[in-house]
């Protein structure tokens, strides 16, 4: 196939309109959501089933983690589904009806009242999920090439639609009897299958191909990518079931091992990746992302834990469930993105500035449109307070928690610092 | 450069030198040593000069600006040439085109 470049169409990337107002949108929503963490650490303690806990987790789940990887996805699907994307205009409605609806869901939350304002919210936000499996769906089915990363990334999202729908019929379910149990009851399966369908699926599905792709490794093995794509389905569809008609906490371990297996799976991808890369020098961007990879453990070893103990005692170990959930969700899902963001946004910002300018003399490197001092910084303080806030659950210390807080909110500063750098950087001459 | 063809004269020996100075702003390396040059063809009767190249994946975000690149820089040192550049993604890029140059630079060998 020959592509005369006059023609350029056929290898035209998504447009920066549609990928930049995700990136701007979830840098502010990781700013709010350290705000929030800061002046609710007295509920973080508490029990896991509060406003501002139910806030906290929508905003990072949503605001934060949902929003980056749409607008990254926007971003990425071409490259994955070897095709452009199908409609720009399908990728803003998902982007205005999603940037709406989750402020309404998140200050209903914050304020427990589950009337029209939440509802709103949440059908806001299936409309948008519904706008962006849409565009995924035409653009995947007008691609001619088929590839595993691109199953990976669809399932993702239709379990996140799943996810959002549960949310929804819970929220529901808070004002009309729609479910035979309170919705406190079905937390752990809402959760869950936005954790694991949601965020590991599009995780791997996403890092299996740029992990390889930025080192320039040599390692390809498909058939472990469908084993672990198997793995974590099978485990969660087993999850759901035992869930829903199993009364039996032991059982909840054929889950478990199935996606630890899938979790380790993807380590080994990941390490014989790296193993075998041709390019050695590795970025900090990359070193970040591949530690993430590695923090996807500590959850699965506490879930292994929580679980342990349920089946010894049916009482739930409070701490251990707060620990569990922001590990993953200021853990394992910022650290990915606070590795990611800098690896992908300064490439979409020098093609918004430089793209007509290039041959035309020096242009500075996308990597110098940031400050890697900042970022440093921003890793440093990030994993202190990741850290710290850890052990603030486990030992409730009155004196740890705020201060992990605060360095958690300077850590969102930075990233922000860097963010806006980046968002309004105007073209230099070199 | 070894792996690139060319009607082997002095105009494609200068032509993938410029092509040296485009970089791949994620890797580093210039596009020649990493084998994203697949041919390069002087014809002197027309006043053209075709190249034949690829990208590292198909809809790379910088794959735009990587060719707009390759053609500004021909059009730079070659004025009086027409530059038609063509993309291929048959055969598609792999790690192998790199040059031995490339792989040094990536501290490979």
């Amino acid at each position: 196939m020959l592509i005369p470049t006059g023609n350029t169409d056929s290898i035209k990337t998504t447009s920066w309109k549609v990928v930049l107002p995700f990136y701007g949108y979830a840098s502010i929503a990781f700013f709010v959501a350290t705000i929030l963490l800061l002046f609710s650490v007295s509920d973080i303690t508490a029990h896991y089933f509060q406003p501002h806990n139910l806030a906290l987790t929508h905003i990072m789940a949503l605001g934060w983690g949902t929003m980056i990887i749409l607008g990254a996805s926007h971003q990425l699907v071409p490259v994955l589904i070897e095709g452009r994307l199908y409609s720009n205009k399908l990728a803003f409605a998902s982007f205005i009806l999603a940037g709406s609806g989750i402020p309404l869901l998140t200050y209903s939350f914050y304020v427990f009242d589950t009337g029209h304002p939440a509802l709103c919210g949440g059908w806001l936000v299936i409309l948008a999920l519904i706008s962006y499996l849409l565009n995924l769906a035409v653009s995947m089915t007008k691609s001619k090439h088929e590839n595993i990363h691109a199953v990976f990334v669809f399932t993702a999202a239709l379990w996140l639609l799943v996810t959002a729908t549960v949310g929804l019929l819970l929220l529901y379910n808070f004002t009309y009897i729609l479910l035979p149990e309170s919705s406190l009851r079905y937390l752990p399966l809402h959760a869950h299958m936005g954790i694991v369908g949601w965020f590991l699926l599009m995780v791997m599905g996403v890092g299996s191909r740029l992990i390889p792709m930025f080192l320039i490794s040599e390692y390809h093995n498909k058939t472990q990518l469908w084993w672990i794509y198997g793995l974590i389905n099978g485990g969660l569809l087993a999850f759901v079931f035992i869930f829903l008609y199993a009364n039996n906490h032991s059982l909840l371990i054929i889950p478990l091992l199935a996606v630890t297996s899938a979790i380790i799976l993807f380590c080994i991808f990941c390490s014989s990746s790296y193993r075998q890369r041709i390019r050695k020098k590795v970025d900090e961007q990359m070193k970040i992302s591949l530690l993430s990879v590695l923090m996807m453990l500590p959850p699965v070893i506490l879930l292994a834990i929580i679980i342990l103990l349920l089946v010894a005692s049916p009482k739930e170990n409070i701490r251990l469930v707060t620990a569990y959930g922001f590990i993953i969700f200021f853990g394992w899902v910022t650290a990915i993105i606070l590795g990611m963001t800098f690896k992908t946004l300064p490439f979409i910002v020098w093609n918004k500035v430089y793209h007509q300018l290039a041959g035309k003399g020096k242009t500075p490197n996308p990597k110098d449109l940031f400050s890697n001092t900042v970022f440093k910084w921003m890793c440093i303080v990030y994993v202190m307070g990741i850290a710290l806030f850890t052990t603030g659950i486990f030992f409730k210390t009155s004196i740890i928690l705020p201060l992990a807080a605060a360095l958690l909110l300077v850590a969102s500063v930075l990233y922000n610092w860097n963010v806006i750098k980046l968002l309004l950087h105007k073209p230099v001459a070199l | 450069m070894n792996n690139v063809i060319t009607n082997n004269n002095l105009q494609c020996a200068v032509a993938l030198a410029a092509l040296q100075n485009i970089s791949d702003p994620e890797i580093g390396l210039n596009i020649v040593d990493l084998g994203l040059i697949y041919q390069i063809d002087f014809d002197e009767t027309s006043q053209n000069i075709f190249c034949r190249m690829t990208l590292t994946t198909q809809f790379c975000p910088m794959g735009e600006s990587i060719t707009h690149a390759a053609e500004e820089i021909l059009k730079d040192c070659f004025p009086d040439y027409k530059i038609i550049i063509t993309l291929t993604f048959d055969p598609h890029w792999n790690q192998e085109r790199i040059s031995v140059e490339g792989k040094q630079f990536l501290n490979y060998c």
